[in-house]
């Protein structure tokens, strides 16, 4: 035992002597987390809401027409723009600068007040992404004036019939009843009441908790599976036979080579956890205790599919192709670049031959959707398993000697 | 009155499918003694070595090593021998103290005992200066230098080196056999195998000379030599009669005459007499000659005499 842990000590020593060790273990997993996280989500989980630059563009000059801007203006992702004419606000859309452009004809707050059709323009080109919403906020904003005037023509209506003149201040029972449709505005009789259930926290997808253990699990199976190729590298050097007519059990050699490259895989998952915790504040779970199991277990599996290779491929220039090969086509069908359970169901069922989709859908499992360690007893146990029998059919195809 | 042998190999057969690498050879080596393996590559010496040193089952034969069977009591055999491979067996980017330390571990060397062997040794084999350099900088020489060190810091009764001066500078070359024969003085037993004759003139006390995984001579250098008489003659030839032949044989300095292929090969008792009465029998019968060669006594010219072959390129 002690000489088993003697040549583990003698591995981890060779690691950290390897001066592109740091490069592989450190560096390039944190840049290519970084990099995917804000690729494809933001940092820390925080984005910026995206503002639509929205020309609009006022012959009216009412109080209406200013009512318009100014309901707008308010209107959360639309950056109005009123410095344009119509002209240049029209050339904006169609060159496709401008998603679109709202005109006020000259005559809206006459009309809105006299009870007389009017409309607002909206030109947008068609297809464009953001047209429907647009669309939904002009139409909001021209239902509310349409309610206006429809209440302006009832209120007179009433007046007319309750009080037999016809000698009214239209003007003034019109004004009246928009500066009370916008006092409303600010605070409706009637409001839409939206209930959230569940936790907001859990919901809410934080692109760092798929990416940081989707990474983590990728260069873990770097590390360890090119530690693994380091053993062929020692029979090609000479070492291994060195030490094979040494006085060394065989099974205290291999023994401190794998459980090397199984500490190895360890510590990378658990600094890229680390980093992900410390740096991108990504959101590790409630269950700490289910993260280890998951990732011993996947380090384990690792290992055994790393002396399953050396045992197959017996050259390290076959191995090195190999092996990338392996990690990079069950990183992408397992979920280390993109979570399995939002994969087809295909892709998913086929992923299950691979480690990672077992490992990721642990992580999954815990960092994304809220579970708990009973939640991943499959996943540990299948990784378990799936080590056993790699471990097991690559002892029996290992050959310690060469001929 | 001789000693208990410290090797002793009888009917040795290793065989890799149908190639056979070590055909039924038999030796002892005594305590004290270098004992070389003599032999161009593919001759067997390396698989020799490695059934010596427990890495490779004899196919047949007995070997024993320090008293210990190779087959049943490995672990003795392994305690009690070191090697230095052929390969440069070192981890390049550890320094030579940290090589040293792991190697010295795996042969469970007391930590005291340790560290103070790892000094001597360095000292030895003249890398003290350059202990804390990574190995990958050594020169080729250095690296041969630290390759014996390792195989000598578990202080072994019996030491294998295979090829050890492979590749290496004619300083470190010399470092080598100094410290072999300082080695040797003070009673360590030694098989060095190589296929350069001068290294095995210079430093061993017997040779067994190996050609297609059989011995084919085996005897004290100067033994071997002797037994090439005061010389050897070719004479390359394109064809020659019986009866010139018998002319040959019969000429007063000429020993023996053997025939192979294009060349006959004279045993003499003085080369330089024998020469001119060769030379005037081949002129009388108007015999032509392609090429002549004068051997001059030494171990290659006894593997030549033996085998019809160079030895570095046999």
């Amino acid at each position: 035992m002690k000489k088993l842990l003697n040549i583990a000590l003698n591995e981890l020593l060779l690691l950290r002597k390897d001066r592109m060790a740091a490069v592989w273990m450190i560096i390039l997993p944190l840049a290519m987390t970084t990099i995917m996280g804000l690729v494809f989500g933001g940092f820390g989980g925080e984005s910026e809401p995206v503002a639509i630059d929205l020309p609009v563009v006022d012959h009216d000059g009412g109080e209406m027409a200013a009512m318009v801007l100014d309901i707008l203006s308010q209107t959360e992702n639309l950056q109005v723009e009123t410095e344009y004419d119509e002209e240049t606000a029209r050339q904006l859309v169609t060159d496709g600068q401008r998603a679109g452009a709202v005109v006020i004809p000259s005559d809206f707050s006459t009309a809105i007040t006299s009870g007389q059709p009017t409309a607002l323009e909206l030109v947008v080109v068609p297809g464009g992404q953001t047209t429907p919403l647009l669309e939904g906020m002009v139409r909001g904003v021209t239902s509310g004036f349409s309610n206006v005037q429809t209440t302006v023509e009832v209120a007179i209506s009433e007046v007319q019939r309750a009080t037999g003149s016809y000698d009214l201040d239209y003007e003034g029972i019109a004004n009246r009843v928009v500066a009370t449709t916008l006092e409303r505005l600010e605070d409706p009789p009637v409001q839409a009441q939206i209930t959230t259930v569940g936790s907001a926290e859990e919901e809410e997808f934080d692109i760092f908790g798929q990416v940081v253990p989707g990474y983590a699990v990728m260069f873990a199976m770097f590390t360890v599976l090119s530690a693994a190729g380091g053993i062929l590298e020692e029979k090609e050097r000479g070492t291994f036979k060195r030490l094979l007519i040494a006085p060394i059990p065989q099974w205290s050699l291999l023994g401190g080579k794998l459980l090397a490259q199984f500490l190895m895989g360890v510590g990378q998952i658990a600094l890229m956890f680390l980093a992900g915790a410390l740096v991108f504040h990504v959101k590790l779970g409630s269950s700490l205790l289910g993260l280890a199991l998951i990732t011993l277990a996947t380090c384990w599996a690792t290992t055994s599919l790393g002396i399953l290779l050396v045992a197959v491929i017996r050259s390290r220039k076959q191995l090195h192709p190999i092996t990338t090969l392996v990690i990079l086509g069950s990183s992408a069908i397992g979920g280390s670049w993109y979570p399995l359970f939002l994969m087809p169901k295909g892709v998913q069922q086929v992923a299950r031959v691979t480690l990672v989709a077992w490992a990721m859908e642990g992580y999954n499992r815990l960092m994304i959707l809220g579970g708990s360690l009973s939640d991943v007893w499959v996943d540990i146990g299948v990784l378990v398993l799936y080590g056993a029998v790699c471990f097991g059919v690559g002892l029996k195809l290992f050959r310690f000697k060469e001929a | 009155m001789m000693n208990e042998p410290i090797v002793a190999v009888e009917g040795l057969v290793k065989r890799y499918g149908d190639v056979v690498a070590v055909d039924d050879i038999s030796f002892q080596i005594q305590e004290g003694e270098i004992f070389g393996l003599l032999g161009p590559n593919g001759a067997g010496k390396t698989t020799t070595i490695n059934v010596l040193c427990t890495y490779t089952e004899p196919t047949a034969g007995q070997v024993a090593v320090g008293g210990h069977s190779v087959t049943a009591e490995p672990e003795e055999v392994k305690r009690a021998i070191g090697v230095v491979p052929q390969d440069i067996a070192l981890y390049p980017d550890l320094n030579a103290v940290e090589n040293l330390r792991f190697f010295g571990r795996m042969y469970d060397v007391p930590k005291a005992r340790l560290e103070r062997r790892i000094g001597e040794l360095l000292k030895l084999v003249g890398l003290a200066e350059h202990a804390p350099r990574r190995v990958e900088h050594y020169s080729g020489g250095m690296k041969r230098r630290l390759n014996l060190a390792v195989g000598l810091l578990s202080e072994p009764r019996f030491l294998m080196l295979d090829e050890p001066t492979v590749g290496v500078d004619p300083q470190s070359r010399n470092a080598i056999f100094e410290n072999i024969q300082a080695l040797n003085r003070q009673g360590l037993t030694i098989l060095y195998t190589t296929h350069y004759m001068e290294e095995a003139e210079l430093l061993c006390h017997r040779v067994a000379i190996m050609d297609e995984g059989r011995i084919i001579a085996l005897d004290t250098p100067q033994n071997l030599i002797n037994t090439l008489g005061a010389g050897i003659i070719h004479i390359g030839i394109k064809d020659v009669a019986e009866e010139m032949l018998t002319r040959l044989r019969a000429l007063p300095q000429v020993k023996a005459v053997a025939r192979r292929d294009d060349t006959l090969a004279f045993e003499t008792v003085d080369a330089q007499r024998a020469l001119l009465d060769i030379i005037g029998l081949f002129n009388e019968t108007d015999t032509p000659m392609t090429s002549l060669e004068i051997l001059e006594p030494n171990l290659e010219s006894v593997f030549i005499q033996l085998t019809g072959k160079q030895l570095r390129d046999a």
